[in-house]
């Protein structure tokens, strides 16, 4: 793990996370969505900055950080979308934020459920990271598969 | 319905991956439980996003329509799941425009009818088929879009707007049959033409009583009886001069449609031959019908370059009767069409030119050559048109924006005034 002093880790952080209301502005005024990634992509590095600079012991906010990613991504997503007369409802409106909300909490619950399980004593080794590492490419690969458009 | 994924798609799984990758890398779990509520949604979205069940149909409330006026369409949309947002374009020819939205974006509920109006604009006459629709729809978690178009083309007929006219040529011969125009014979009519001493078999009532009275014997009125007569509508469609939105074409077929709605109204057969690149003709009839039939000829008028010379002698003989007045409606471009015009008057037919100007859609060039090939251009016009008038055509420029009237009583006049010929 990199240590850092506090000083150089504070301005590490404000160095990574710094551009993101800029490119967060950018993305909303001109509707888009490559940045509003970037600008998620920046608070997710920014918080693996902090985690790479830390200690390591597992960080017990990381879920309710990953939902509040979320629900940023997913407001900031709604914002760029093209208008629908039929959103102008209040109960439409109303109904779509607690959709979105109850996702955002669904998965701060799965990420506490994931961290749980890492912070269990289990240990891990060659095979288990290979499991890791087949897992997670065949997440995006499956995820790659069902998301390209059929005829 | 084809699916594609959206924008948001690709930036959930580049932010899902880019996390587990992260954690893999730095060894960090906290990383990836950044990342799972982005793979959550990615899951969730994508095994639940089933292609909607989307019905469109569109009808139009009328199957013809003049120039500048407005037909109605109507677009239903009908679904039995419920669509978060759904966008339908309605993809419209040129030549029809639309001031409503388009495309419309409606969301649709479980079961949902809706019905969208679209009020269309016809901006040029022509013949078009409306109704190819496209429409895109989202899931409702925004990951993938389902579009699709849908074929349901309905055809639409605008017309050229036609000009009113007082009065229409008269041709040198009419037919035998009743119609609306004055002869210069005597026979039963309205129009009085002269008195005579009555003659065995004259009606009484056609007894002039104080022409009568003043010479102590009998005197009839004699009258022009009113015939019909054939027209023939000659268009060029060889070529054309074209600005902006307008042309010589657009106003040869509004000046066809015109004179052949009013001589039709006035009881006379009417014909067309669009004389071009591509040939087409009518032969003269009478009625509605008729007129519906030249006016739907005239939606098929258009330039076709064409590089064969053609003569009057490929039309078939009964579109060009021998005693019909040929109104040539032409810009006068062509060589083909120009000889084709005197040609007809030397085979002795009744011919009046009415030249569509090219000149207001042609602009001389910037510099002092192309201004001088402006004037020489100009000057060759006017040869040609002494040409047509040496050999007893009266032609006439008719120029955008001045009524087709004028030009009617230009041709009037010369024919008034002109000793016909005969070759």
């Amino acid at each position: 793990m990199l240590r850092a002093s506090p000083g150089v880790h504070r301005g590490l952080l404000l160095a990574v996370a710094a551009p993101v209301p800029v490119v967060l502005l950018v993305g909303l005024a001109l509707r888009w969505s490559a940045a509003l990634t970037g600008a998620i992509i920046l608070l997710g590095a920014q918080q693996a900055v902090r985690l790479a600079l830390g200690t390591d012991v597992l960080d017990e906010w990381a879920p309710l950080v990953g939902g509040a990613l979320l629900l940023c991504a997913e407001l900031a997503w709604w914002s760029i979308e093209p208008r629908v007369p039929a959103w102008s409802q209040p109960r439409l409106a109303l109904w779509r934020l607690t959709s979105v909300l109850l996702m955002c909490l669904l998965g701060a619950g799965v990420g506490a459920a994931m961290l749980v399980a890492a912070g269990s004593s289990l240990s891990g080794g060659v095979p288990l990271e290979l499991a890791g590492i087949l897992a997670a490419t065949g997440a995006v690969a499956i995820l790659a598969h069902v998301a390209r458009r059929s005829p | 319905m084809s699916r594609a994924a959206t924008p948001k798609l690709g930036a959930y799984a580049g932010l899902a991956g880019v996390g587990l990758l992260a954690a893999l890398v730095l060894g960090r779990a906290e990383l990836a439980v950044l990342a799972a509520p982005f793979a959550l949604v990615l899951f969730f979205g994508l095994a639940l996003s089933e292609a909607p069940d989307v019905r469109v149909d569109l009808e139009i409330d009328r199957e013809r329509q003049v120039e500048g006026e407005e037909v109605n369409a109507s677009l239903e949309v009908r679904t039995h799941l419920p669509v978060p947002r759904l966008e339908l374009l309605v993809s419209l020819p040129d030549g029809l425009e639309s001031d409503a939205p388009n495309p419309v974006l409606i969301a649709l509920d479980l079961d949902e009818r809706r019905e969208l109006e679209v009020p269309l604009r016809c901006e040029h006459w022509g013949a078009y088929l409306v109704g190819q629709v496209f429409v895109r729809a989202q899931d409702r978690f925004g990951l993938l879009a389902y579009e699709r178009s849908y074929d349901l083309r309905r055809p639409l007929k605008v017309y050229p707007r036609g000009e009113g006219l007082d009065k229409l040529l008269r041709p040198l011969q009419t037919l035998s049959f009743a119609g609306s125009q004055t002869t210069g014979t005597r026979g039963e009519g309205i129009e009085f033409a002269d008195l005579r001493p009555f003659a065995p078999g004259d009606r009484i009532r056609r007894i002039n009583w104080r022409a009568t009275a003043r010479r102590g014997e009998p005197w009839v009125n004699e009258t022009h009886p009113e015939r019909n007569t054939d027209v023939v509508i000659f268009l060029d469609t060889f070529a054309e001069a074209r600005s902006g939105a307008g042309s010589t074409l657009d106003l040869a077929v509004q000046a066809a449609g015109s004179l052949a709605a009013h001589y039709i109204r006035a009881k006379d057969r009417v014909g067309l031959v669009a004389f071009g690149g591509v040939l087409n003709w009518l032969t003269v009839s009478g009625g509605v019908t008729q007129l519906y039939r030249v006016l739907d000829s005239l939606l098929d008028a258009e330039i076709f370059l064409s590089y064969a010379w053609k003569e009057i002698e490929i039309l078939p003989r009964r579109t060009l009767p021998p005693h019909a007045l040929v109104v040539a409606l032409s810009p006068l471009l062509d060589e083909r069409s120009v000889r084709a015009l005197i040609d007809l008057r030397a085979r002795g037919f009744d011919l009046a030119v009415v030249e569509i100007s090219p000149v207001p859609f042609v602009e001389p060039g910037p510099d002092e050559l192309d201004k001088l090939a402006y004037r020489l251009w100009l000057l060759r016009r006017d040869a040609l048109r002494a040409s047509y008038l040496r050999v007893g055509v009266p032609v006439v420029e008719w120029r955008q924006g001045d009524p087709l009237q004028a030009a009617l009583e230009e041709v009037r006049t010369f024919r008034r005034h002109a000793r016909v010929t005969r070759a």
